[in-house]
C-alpha cells in the first residue's frame, strides 16, 4: 500500500471508527471498507473530503444471495477506494447519493434497473437501461432472475411514442435518435427547443442493451475474453487489457516485460486510430466534409498496422490472460516507425488546420462550455475531463502495462469547449506516437506470454485502464471456478454522457452535434 | 410571333428545356466529380463514361420509387411545392441569353433582371413552403432557417447585381452580357468576390449549407419527401445551383459571348457560356471543400453586419469608378 493509501485508511478509521464493518483488500492492492447501509454517506463524506477532485468512479452492484451488495468506486488522489455496504435483497432500498455527486445519477439509475435496488433521494429514478416493456420485478443481474423468455405482455404495452409527439406550450419537442443521421448508434435524446435554442435535453440509453455483465457470468474467463472484446469495436484492446490485467490479479500471476510493451503498443494505436475517427466525424458533423475524409484515409496507416501486428483490422484479439497472442517480428519495426514520421508530419497539418480554419474555429470555440468544477462534479474521464483542465490520467496516476517506464505528457486545455476537447485528442494522437516509437526502440525480448491455470481462485479485483474515450474500469469477482462470479464494466461514456446534457442545453440546436461530437460518444461501450 | 418550330425547338430543345436540364445534370456530375477529387475520393465512376451519366440515373430511380405523402401534411401545398420550385426555376432559365439569345426571344425587355431576381427570391420561398408543409419539425426548422437566411443575403445580392447594370446603363440582362469587352469580374473584382459569397448562401452550399445540415436536422425541408416528389425537389435544387453560376456568368464574365473562330456564332456562344459556367462551378465547389458549415445565427450577423454594408460600399465604389471608367470610351 502507498503512502495515500494508509492515510485513507487511517482517515476513514478515524472518522467512522465503530461503523466500519470490515476492511478488506481488492487485488490488486485496493482497500475496500464495508460500512452498514445507514452510514455509507458518512464514509463517502469523509473521503470527498480528502480530495477536492474526488468523484464516483463507478458503482458496482453483486448479489450475495440474501443480500446485494454495492460497492461505491471513488476516485481520489488518482487512485480508487471502495465503500461497501449492504442491502437486503427484499427490500433494497438505499439513500442516493446524487447529492453529494451529482455524477452518480446514471450509475444509480444503472443499479436500479439491474438490481432493483430504490435510490431514495434519487431526482429521476425512471429506467435507463431495460425497456419501458420490460417486466417490473425482473432484474436482469440478480442471480435468481429467469430471463430466459420474459413475460413482456405482463407490463402492457407501454409505449413512449406518446410523450414523444406533445409539444408542451411554445416549446417544439425534437426527438434526436433512436435513428438520427448525426448519431450513428441508437441513443434518444428528447430536445426541447424554442426556436433554435434547446432549452432541455431528456437522454435514454439502452436501445441496443445486450447484457454483456450477465453474459459473462455464464462463460468462463478465455471465453469471457472475447465477450468484452467486443463491448466496443474501438477500443477493443482497452478491454481486453482491462479484464486480462483484473483477472491476472485474481490469479497473481505476472506478465512478462515483452507482453507489457507489446500491450502498450497496441493500446496507443488503439487510442490512435479511436481519436482519429473522432476527429473526423468531428468534421462531418460541423459540416466539414474534406476534414472528414482526410482524416480517415490517415486513419487507414494506422489500422493497417493494426492488422500487420495482429492479422485484423479492428477487433484485434491480441492481448490474451498471461500476455499476448503474437510476437512483434522485427522486420515489421522500420516499417511501422517509417508511418510513424509520416503521420508525424500530418498530425503537424492538422493542428495547424485546428488551430486557424475560421469557420471550424467559430462552430467549436466557445461552444458546449464545460466548467473545471462541473466537469468534477459530474465525474466526468478522459480527453473531456482533460479539456477542462482536469488533470487525470490513468496511464500516469496508476502505470499499468509500460506505461511506467514510457516518458509521454498528459495533455491539457483550459477552456473545456469543444475545441478544447478536439484538441486534447489531437495532441494525444501526436503523443502516442511518440509512445509508439518508444516502445519500439525499447521493447525487451524474452517470452510474449505465459500459460495461465483456467480455474481462477477466489478473489476480487478492480482494474483501470485509460482507453481512449476516458478511463475504463472493470470489477471482476471469482469464485474459485473457471466461471466469474461477477463482471462489471464502467466505460468512459456512460461516466461522460451525463455531462452533455450540462453543454448542451442553453445553447444552439445547430450546436448540439457538434457538442456531442466533443464527447466522444461511443454507445455499444454505453449499452453494455 | 407565331408559334412556328423555331420558337418551340427553342424553348423546349435547346437552349430550352431539354437543354438546361440535361446541362444540370452534367453540371452534378462535375460538382461530384471535383467535390469527390478534392475530398480525396473516386466520385461516380460506374455509369456511363466515368459515371457521367449517374445524375440522370439517380433521378430516374427516385422517380421510380413510392410516394408517400404523410397523413397530416397540408396536402395541396406539399404536393405542388416540388413542381413549383422546379418549374420556376426552369422559367428563370429561360431569360437568360445562352446562345447569344435567350430561348424566348420576344420576352427580351427592359428590366428583366429585376424580373428575374425576382423570381429567384420567388422560387425560393416555394422551398420554405415545401418544408412548412411536411409539419415535420426538422422540416420545420429547415424551413425557417430558408426565410432566415434569404433576409440575410437577399437585399445584398439585389445591390451586388446593381453594379454591373449600372456599368452597362443597362438593366437588361442581354444587354449587360453583351456590352462587356472586358469582363466586370476584373472591372469591379469586389463586387464580384461579394457576388460569388452571397450566391453560395442562395445556393445553400458550404459554408451556408444550414437548411439541410443533415447532421442536425436530417433532410431539412425534404425530410418527408419521397419518390417522384424529392425527384423534382432536387432537380430543382440543381437547376437553382446552375441558374446561379448562370447568372454570374451573364453578370460578371460577358455572358455567352466570345470569339466566334468558323461556322455558327450559335455554337461558339453556347460553348463559351457552358466553359465560363463550369468555371464559376469550379469556384463554388472549391469554396463547399474548405469551409465548414456556419450557425443560422453567424450567418445572420455575418449578412447584416459585414455583407451589407459591404454590398453597399461595393456600389458606391463602382459608381465612383464607373463616372471616371465609362467615359473612356471602347473600356466598357
Amino acid at each position: 500500500m502507498t503512502n495515500i493509501e494508509n492515510e485513507i485508511t487511517a482517515l476513514l478509521s478515524n472518522r467512522l471508527g465503530e461503523k466500519i464493518l470490515q476492511t478488506r483488500t481488492l487485488q490488486p492492492d485496493k482497500i475496500c471498507v464495508s460500512v452498514d447501509a445507514k452510514s455509507h454517506k458518512d464514509a463517502l463524506n469523509a473521503l470527498l473530503e480528502t480530495d477536492e477532485n474526488a468523484g464516483l468512479s463507478a458503482l458496482t452492484g453483486v448479489d450475495l444471495g440474501k443480500t446485494i451488495e454495492l460497492m461505491y468506486h471513488i476516485r481520489t488522489h488518482g487512485i480508487i477506494v471502495t465503500i461497501s455496504t449492504e442491502v437486503p435483497k427484499e427490500d433494497a432500498k438505499i439513500k442516493s447519493i446524487t447529492d453529494l455527486i451529482l455524477g452518480a445519477n446514471f450509475h444509480e439509475r444503472e443499479v436500479a434497473d439491474l438490481f432493483g435496488v430504490t435510490f431514495e433521494g434519487h431526482p429521476n429514478l425512471k429506467r435507463l437501461i431495460l425497456a419501458e416493456d420490460w417486466p417490473k420485478n425482473l432484474f436482469p443481474l440478480r442471480k435468481d432472475a429467469e430471463i430466459v423468455n420474459p413475460n413482456i405482455a405482463e407490463n402492457g404495452n407501454v409505449s413512449s411514442s406518446d410523450e414523444q409527439r406533445s409539444d408542451d406550450g411554445e416549446l417544439v419537442n425534437i426527438i434526436v435518435g433512436p435513428q438520427h443521421p448525426a448519431l450513428i448508434e441508437p441513443e434518444k435524446f428528447s430536445l426541447k427547443v424554442d426556436g433554435e435554442i434547446v432549452k432541455e435535453i431528456e437522454p435514454r440509453i439502452g436501445y441496443v442493451h445486450r447484457g454483456v455483465e450477465k453474459a459473462a457470468e455464464k462463460r468462463t474467463y478465455l471465453q469471457d475474453l472475447y465477450l468484452v472484446e467486443r463491448i466496443c469495436g474501438i477500443c477493443n484492446a482497452c478491454h481486453a487489457t482491462c479484464f486480462c490485467q483484473a483477472v491476472e490479479a485474481i490469479l497473481g500471476v505476472n506478465v512478462p516485460p515483452r507482453a507489457k510493451y507489446l500491450r502498450t503498443l497496441i493500446l496507443e494505436l488503439n487510442r490512435m486510430h479511436s481519436h482519429m475517427l473522432l476527429l473526423g466525424h468531428a468534421g462531418f458533423e460541423v459540416g466539414y466534409e474534406t476534414l472528414f475524409q482526410y482524416m480517415w484515409r490517415d486513419r487507414e496507416t494506422v489500422m493497417d498496422i493494426v492488422e500487420q501486428l495482429t492479422g485484423n483490422r479492428v477487433i484485434a484479439s491480441f492481448v490474451t490472460i498471461g500476455g499476448v497472442r503474437r510476437d512483434l517480428p522485427e522486420e515489421t519495426i522500420p516499417k511501422i516507425k517509417a508511418q510513424m514520421t509520416a503521420l508525424k508530419g500530418k498530425m503537424g497539418f492538422y493542428k495547424h488546420l485546428f488551430e486557424n480554419d475560421p469557420t471550424f474555429r467559430m462552430r467549436t470555440k466557445n461552444v458546449g462550455v464545460l466548467s473545471k468544477q462541473d466537469a468534477l462534479k459530474l465525474c466526468v474521464v478522459g480527453p473531456v475531463a482533460r479539456g477542462s483542465g482536469v488533470n487525470m490520467d490513468v496511464r500516469k496516476d496508476e502505470p499499468y502495462a509500460a506505461y511506467g517506464e514510457t516518458p509521454f505528457n498528459i495533455v491539457t486545455y483550459s477552456e473545456g469547449d469543444s475545441w478544447a476537447r478536439l484538441m486534447v485528442r489531437l495532441d494525444e494522437i501526436s503523443e502516442s506516437i511518440d509512445i509508439i516509437n518508444y516502445v519500439l526502440d525499447n521493447v525487451p525480448t524474452g517470452p510474449y506470454r505465459i500459460r495461465v491455470p483456467r480455474i481462477v481462485p477466489a478473489g476480487e479485483a478492480i482494474n483501470r485502464v485509460e482507453a481512449p474515450r476516458g478511463e475504463l474500469f472493470y470489477y471482476v469477482k471469482s469464485n474459485g471456478t473457471a466461471y466469474p462470479e461477477r463482471v462489471k464494466v464502467r466505460t468512459p461514456t456512460f461516466a461522460n454522457i451525463l455531462s452533455f446534457v450540462r453543454i448542451a442545453e442553453g445553447g444552439n440546436i445547430a450546436d448540439v452535434p457538434a457538442s456531442f461530437v466533443s464527447l466522444d460518444p461511443c454507445f455499444s461501450c454505453t449499452d453494455r | 410571333m407565331s408559334l412556328d418550330i423555331e420558337f418551340v425547338f427553342n424553348v423546349l430543345i435547346f437552349p430550352g428545356f431539354t437543354f438546361i436540364v440535361l446541362f444540370t445534370m452534367f453540371c452534378d456530375w462535375v460538382e461530384r466529380k471535383i467535390e469527390a477529387r478534392m475530398q480525396n475520393r473516386m466520385g461516380p465512376t460506374y455509369t456511363g463514361p466515368a459515371g457521367v451519366l449517374q445524375p440522370l440515373a439517380d433521378f430516374l430511380k427516385l422517380l421510380t420509387k413510392e410516394d408517400i405523402v404523410p397523413s397530416d401534411t397540408r396536402n395541396f401545398v406539399f404536393r405542388l411545392t416540388p413542381l413549383l420550385s422546379f418549374s420556376s426555376f426552369v422559367f428563370t432559365f429561360l431569360f437568360l441569353p445562352i446562345n447569344g439569345a435567350n430561348a424566348i426571344l420576344s420576352l427580351n425587355f427592359e428590366g428583366d433582371l429585376i424580373f428575374i431576381l425576382t423570381l429567384v427570391s420567388i422560387a425560393n420561398f416555394f422551398l420554405f413552403l415545401s418544408g412548412w408543409s411536411s409539419t415535420n419539425p426538422y422540416s420545420a426548422i429547415g424551413a425557417t432557417r430558408v426565410l432566415t437566411q434569404l433576409l440575410g443575403y437577399d437585399i445584398p445580392l439585389f445591390l451586388l447585381a446593381f453594379a454591373p447594370a449600372f456599368l452597362a446603363k443597362n438593366l437588361n440582362i442581354s444587354a449587360i452580357a453583351s456590352s462587356q469587352n472586358i469582363p466586370f469580374a476584373l472591372l469591379i473584382p469586389w463586387t464580384f468576390v461579394l457576388f460569388i459569397i452571397a450566391l453560395q448562401a442562395e445556393l445553400e452550399k458550404d459554408p451556408f449549407d444550414i437548411p439541410h445540415a443533415e447532421t442536425e436536422i436530417v433532410g431539412g425541408y425534404e425530410t418527408e419527401y419521397t419518390g417522384r416528389r424529392l425527384a423534382f425537389l432536387k432537380l430543382a435544387k440543381d437547376v437553382q445551383i446552375v441558374l446561379g453560376a448562370a447568372i454570374v456568368v451573364e453578370l460578371f464574365l460577358g455572358g455567352p459571348y466570345g470569339p466566334v473562330f468558323f461556322g455558327l456564332s450559335t455554337f461558339w456562344y453556347a460553348l463559351w457560356f457552358v466553359l465560363k459556367l463550369l468555371a464559376v462551378i469550379v469556384i463554388s465547389e472549391y469554396l463547399t471543400c474548405v469551409f465548414a458549415r456556419l450557425r443560422i445565427d453567424q450567418v445572420v450577423v455575418a449578412s447584416w453586419k459585414f455583407l451589407l454594408p459591404l454590398s453597399i460600399l461595393s456600389l458606391v465604389a463602382t459608381v465612383a469608378v464607373g463616372l471616371w471608367l465609362i467615359p473612356m470610351a471602347g473600356m466598357v
